[in-house]
């Protein structure tokens, strides 16, 4: 067994307290004082993730954008250099084979943030096809990502010195202290935050100055367990759950990530065909009617005990005080209808709903 | 952290035996903690038979499920009911509000068979 690799922030996280879990080949905090804490604190003011086993890419020279317009889903086109892009690097069957964030930099210049356990395959992918003059570099090792996420996370950015305020989904890079550092208006929570990436050498500095500034908003760590229930509350896909190469984007409801008029992506005749003929399966929101809580690969049955699909990703919402689920799910079946959940041999009852499952602030100004 | 005057189990869970009656049952600090915050706790019904080893009841934290399972034979005679509301008691206070079940014990003998504090420390330090 290979060794588990670790954040530039590790021994930061070992003196706070945190427990590990391993997360696409990397030893990453599942937690520092609980996850529901650690919810709570990004829900209502801000809280501090470490995100470093997010994989790192660059596709440079002539032709980089163009040439990563032709071969993920989503529309390039549609952003300008110093905006971000949510899209999908599918296989030629549709199927997701990661999900990942563009920085447009520049015509010649895109980086790209794929999760840890796909990254060495996309830049394989990039790289295999890539035109004369186009390099595709994975620098997965390079970076450290911290996600500051929460109302207050604006005045703990701004604290440090560095730019916000910015529109959702742009970016800037800025100086800290000499160093570079690429502040995003993005994230996975749901909430109003940043994403910076920071080149190994200033992580710690960055990650103790976010703390001390913070201190004031409560600003706690909060690890991948609390990122996995606010994410799941918020409905978005995780790679390898709910998007996966045996599930579509057309399946799982993300064509808004695809860029239908553009001439070519990979997987794009496949999904073409799948979204004029009609998904067979849909991803669906479910919300508990009593005290269960839904796990991935539940089975999910219709009132006369019909089979209609399973759980994908499924938890206890923090905020809600519920569980909660995203299922794939029969294509007849809409929101408003109830289904139960088999949860370790009891029916449990669910409404069928669209997510999210709470209020969105990601946008709010 | 693993009071003197308590029995535990392997399953990390703790037995307190009463002057006369049942027994008190919960789980210990380490399983609390090792199990992380408790959203639900699933007990069995009072008047519930059940028996050493089975597991009777569930808990479950944000992230994922634990068996409980019965320290001993017997009958259940009482469940922490504030736990419906309020599961964390058994992360803020294991030995006392987070209590889960009373059982009236088949035989007083597998109660003092059971793990003494020293014993279950013990175990903990090995693993």
């Amino acid at each position: 067994m290979t060794s588990l690799k670790k954040s530039p922030l590790h021994e930061r996280h070992v003196a706070l307290g945190a427990k590990f879990a391993e997360f696409g080949g990397w030893e990453m905090p599942l937690e520092y004082g609980g996850v529901v804490a650690e919810h709570t604190a990004v829900r209502t003011s801000v809280g501090v993730f470490d995100v470093s086993h997010l994989g790192k890419a660059t596709v440079t020279g002539p032709g980089a954008a163009a040439y990563v317009n032709s071969c993920l889903t989503n529309d390039l086109g549609k952003i300008g250099p110093g905006q971000a892009q949510y899209t999908l690097c599918c296989a030629e069957d549709g199927g997701v084979v990661d999900d990942l964030i563009a920085y447009l930099h520049a015509d010649d210049d895109v980086f790209l943030i794929p999760n840890a356990a796909n990254t060495a395959e996309v830049v394989r992918r990039l790289a295999e096809q890539a035109p004369d003059g186009v390099v595709v570099t994975n620098t997965h090792d390079d970076y450290a990502i911290l996600a500051v996420q929460g109302t207050h996370s604006d005045d703990v950015v701004a604290a440090i010195g560095l730019p916000t305020g910015h529109d959702y989904m742009a970016f800037a890079v800025a100086d800290h202290d000499g160093t570079p550092v690429v502040v995003c208006r993005t994230g996975y929570t749901g909430e109003r935050g940043y994403e910076l990436v920071v080149p190994n050498a200033a992580a710690v500095a960055v990650f103790d100055a976010l703390l001390a500034a913070g201190e004031q908003y409560g600003i706690v760590p909060a690890g991948l367990g609390a990122r996995d229930t606010l994410r799941t509350e918020m409905g978005y896909p995780l790679h390898g759950q709910d998007i996966s190469p045996e599930i579509t984007p057309v399946q799982a409801r993300s064509g808004w990530a695809v860029g239908w008029k553009k001439p070519h992506f990979w997987g794009d005749a496949a999904l073409r065909a799948e979204k004029e003929a009609g998904p067979a399966r849909i991803l669906r929101g479910l919300r508990a009617v009593g005290r269960g809580i839904p796990r991935p690969h539940m089975t999910v049955a219709g009132a006369e005990g019909t089979p209609l699909g399973e759980v994908t990703s499924g938890t206890f919402s923090p905020t809600l005080k519920k569980g909660i689920a995203l299922a794939l799910l029969d294509a007849a079946v809409v929101e408003g209808d109830q289904v139960t959940v088999d949860i370790r041999g009891r029916q449990e009852a669910f409404e069928v709903v669209k997510p999210p499952f709470v209020t969105v602030n990601v946008r709010q100004s | 952290m693993y009071p003197e005057d308590l029995k535990y189990t392997a399953e990390h869970e703790w037995v307190k035996a009463g002057e006369e009656g049942p027994v008190r049952v919960g789980i210990t600090d380490f399983a609390q903690d090792a199990l992380g915050d408790i959203v639900y706790v699933q007990l069995p019904e009072v008047g519930a038979a059940v028996r050493a080893g089975d597991a009777c009841g569930e808990l479950e934290s944000t992230k994922s499920v634990s068996d409980l399972f019965a320290p001993v034979n017997g009958t259940v005679t009482a469940v922490n009911e504030a736990l419906a509301d309020q599961p964390d008691l058994v992360n803020t206070d294991p030995y006392g509000e987070g209590w889960l079940l009373d059982i009236r014990v088949d035989d007083e003998d597998e109660v003092a068979a059971l793990m003494d504090a020293d014993t279950y420390k013990g175990q903990l330090d090995q693993s």
